[in-house]
């Protein structure tokens, strides 16, 4: 009985293991490449590297404007997080705390909303933006990321508000807050961890997004990161040491933050969008 | 009776859909109106420049005679079927491992959790570098162990371009089943396993009698979530091979962003309006699966 318990646990290291090499071994390629010469990329490629160099990130900040790109992309997700958090949070302290006659209409709307997938929209999208004269810039572009991160954060924000208990507001009320007052000073104080989760969920969203930013964003000034990285592989010499780089760079930051508020992000997982 | 309710009164329902105003403006102007209009213009033979006339089934005639058309949908339907069942797959394994008593599971389960928290369009960058024949990390990887001697251009030949974008879509999009299914085993309580155990239950036994009915419902939805998502996913495809070589990867969002590129929007959204029967359905479950699970 116990020889078969130590060949079980060995057997689980064994295949957390290899899981986790594999995990962990784009992201060594990602790092390793763009440190490389373009010698040792393209005719040596190696394990670990002769010479290590940052002239890649020199190249694609340099060159390619890259800094622009990532100045776009973080102006772009904030300001979609921040239009996002505000609108989000008073509809779903509605959807939680009132019984109104819609409401489960208006949730399920809002589901429809947050399942409605990009692909389909960017055509009428483009359309409607141009339409308005925000064709080509980021304020359009932060209007249409509203499509996927109102819904998903007015949903997972339910499910933070619904565990605040009734009582303390109630309390707060009797004591002369109004109902704005009472979620204002008690319900978003309290819910400060789920509103951080949805802030990053909403934040990366916008970050990650580029599909709508091809379709929209046209001239160079206005291209967020991943933009940029697009367009340098769609040249003709394909230069995978300054890609890389750019990949690193607007990587690395998100992971860090979701490796520091892991805990939140599988909270706010559990907590709304995968409600078992 | 609450007390909030003898203060306020029936205004208290104007203040709860006054509440609800901003985001139902906003959803309606971005995502009603849109939808409803990208089916309009799917019936339309509109260009750039020419709102077009209605052409009534003009555009699903010439996307049914079109080759194209066909390869997206099958393509479509082998990566999500095939991702699905990898990821489930993995996954569940994982979770079932990661869920044990194990020294260093904290961080064992922040490492598999890495590809999640990279962004779509870095992964599948880094995957196309990987990739490649030249440069490429995974030739270099098996050329060097000996498991492979020759140097395979994976993206760039048909047999094995769609396995390439389906193992990085996967390596990608695991950590959302993983995460998913290891909350949902941690909410079984432990006495469960026990009564099963003294019971006399094999591990086998265990599983479909205590773990698999208790993170069934998770699965389910995130299977509903991972098809609508892999269905509609346009990184993978455009950054690894933009649906080539000849089509063997085209998927319908790629497909319809070619058509916005070459300016024919009536095609382009007739591409995306095809796909939307289907997509119907797994979306009205989903919401479904997903109301019930906040009402309990």
């Amino acid at each position: 009985m116990k020889r078969q318990a130590l060949l079980g646990r060995i057997f689980t290291y064994a295949v957390l293991g290899i899981a986790v090499l594999i995990v962990l071994f784009p992201v060594y390629w990602m790092i390793i490449t763009s440190l490389k010469l373009p010698r040792e990329i393209y005719r040596t490629p190696a394990l670990w590297p002769q010479v290590f160099t940052l002239n890649n990130y020199r190249q694609l900040l340099d060159d390619k404007g890259f800094l622009d790109n990532i100045l776009n992309s973080l102006i772009v997700a904030s300001a979609v997080t921040v239009i996002s958090l505000a609108v989000s949070s008073i509809a779903a302290y509605s959807m939680v705390r009132f019984r109104t006659r819609f409401r489960g209409v208006i949730g399920r709307l809002i589901l429809f909303a947050y399942l409605t997938p990009t692909s389909l929209l960017f055509i009428p999208l483009s359309i409607l933006m141009a339409r308005l004269q925000l064709g080509n810039s980021l304020y359009g572009l932060v209007l249409v990321y509203l499509t996927f991160s109102l819904p998903l954060s007015t949903w997972l924000l339910q499910g933070y508000f619904r565990s605040v208990p009734r009582a303390l507001e109630e309390q707060g009320m009797i004591d002369g807050l109004t109902r704005l007052g009472a979620l204002i000073r008690i319900v978003l104080p309290l819910s400060v961890p789920g509103l951080a989760a949805v802030a990053i969920f909403t934040f990366t969203g916008a970050w990650n997004e580029l599909l709508l930013a091809l379709v929209l964003i046209t001239s160079e000034s206005a291209r967020t990161a991943p933009l940029g990285l697009n367009y340098l592989i769609t040249s003709d010499v394909l230069p995978w040491g300054p890609l890389m780089a750019g990949a690193v760079l607007s990587s690395l930051p998100l992971m860090l933050l979701y490796f520091v508020a892991q805990r939140f992000m599988v909270q706010g997982l559990a907590a709304g969008s995968v409600k078992g | 009776m609450s007390a909030a309710r003898a203060i306020f009164g029936s205004s208290e329902t104007r203040f709860a859909y006054t509440l609800l105003l901003p985001v139902s403006i906003l959803l309606a102007g971005l995502v009603a109106y849109p939808f409803g209009y990208a089916i309009y213009v799917s019936f339309t033979d509109r260009v750039v420049g020419n709102d077009g006339q209605w052409i009534g089934l003009g555009n699903f005639h010439y996307l049914a005679q079109s080759p194209a058309f066909w390869a997206a949908i099958q393509n479509t339907v082998v990566l999500v079927v095939a991702s699905d069942v990898l990821k489930l797959a993995i996954g569940l394994g994982l979770a079932l491992l990661v869920n044990q008593r194990l020294p260093g599971r904290g961080l064992l389960r922040s490492a598999l959790m890495l590809p999640w928290a990279m962004p779509a369009f870095v992964a599948f960058l880094v995957w196309r570098v990987i990739y490649q024949p030249i440069g490429g990390g995974l030739n270099l990887l098996l050329t060097a162990s000996g498991i492979w001697p020759e140097v395979v251009d994976w993206l760039g030949q048909r047999s094995t371009a769609m396995p390439a974008v389906i193992a990085a879509s996967v390596w990608r999009g695991f950590p959302f089943w993983f995460v998913s299914i290891l909350a949902a085993l941690q909410n079984i309580p432990l006495e469960l396993y026990e009564a099963a155990r003294v019971d006399g239950a094999s591990a086998w036994q265990r599983f479909w009698a205590v773990t698999w009915p208790s993170i069934r419902p998770v699965v389910i939805v995130t299977t509903l979530l991972s098809s609508i998502w892999t269905a509609n996913s346009f990184e993978n495809v455009w950054l690894l091979t933009q649906g080539g070589p000849s089509d063997a990867t085209i998927v319908f969002p790629v497909l319809a962003y070619f058509g916005m590129q070459t300016q024919r929007i009536g095609e382009a959204a007739a591409v995306s309006v095809a796909m939307l029967p289907v997509l119907a359905i797994l979306v009205f479950a989903g919401t479904t699966m997903m109301q019930r699970g906040e009402d309990e």
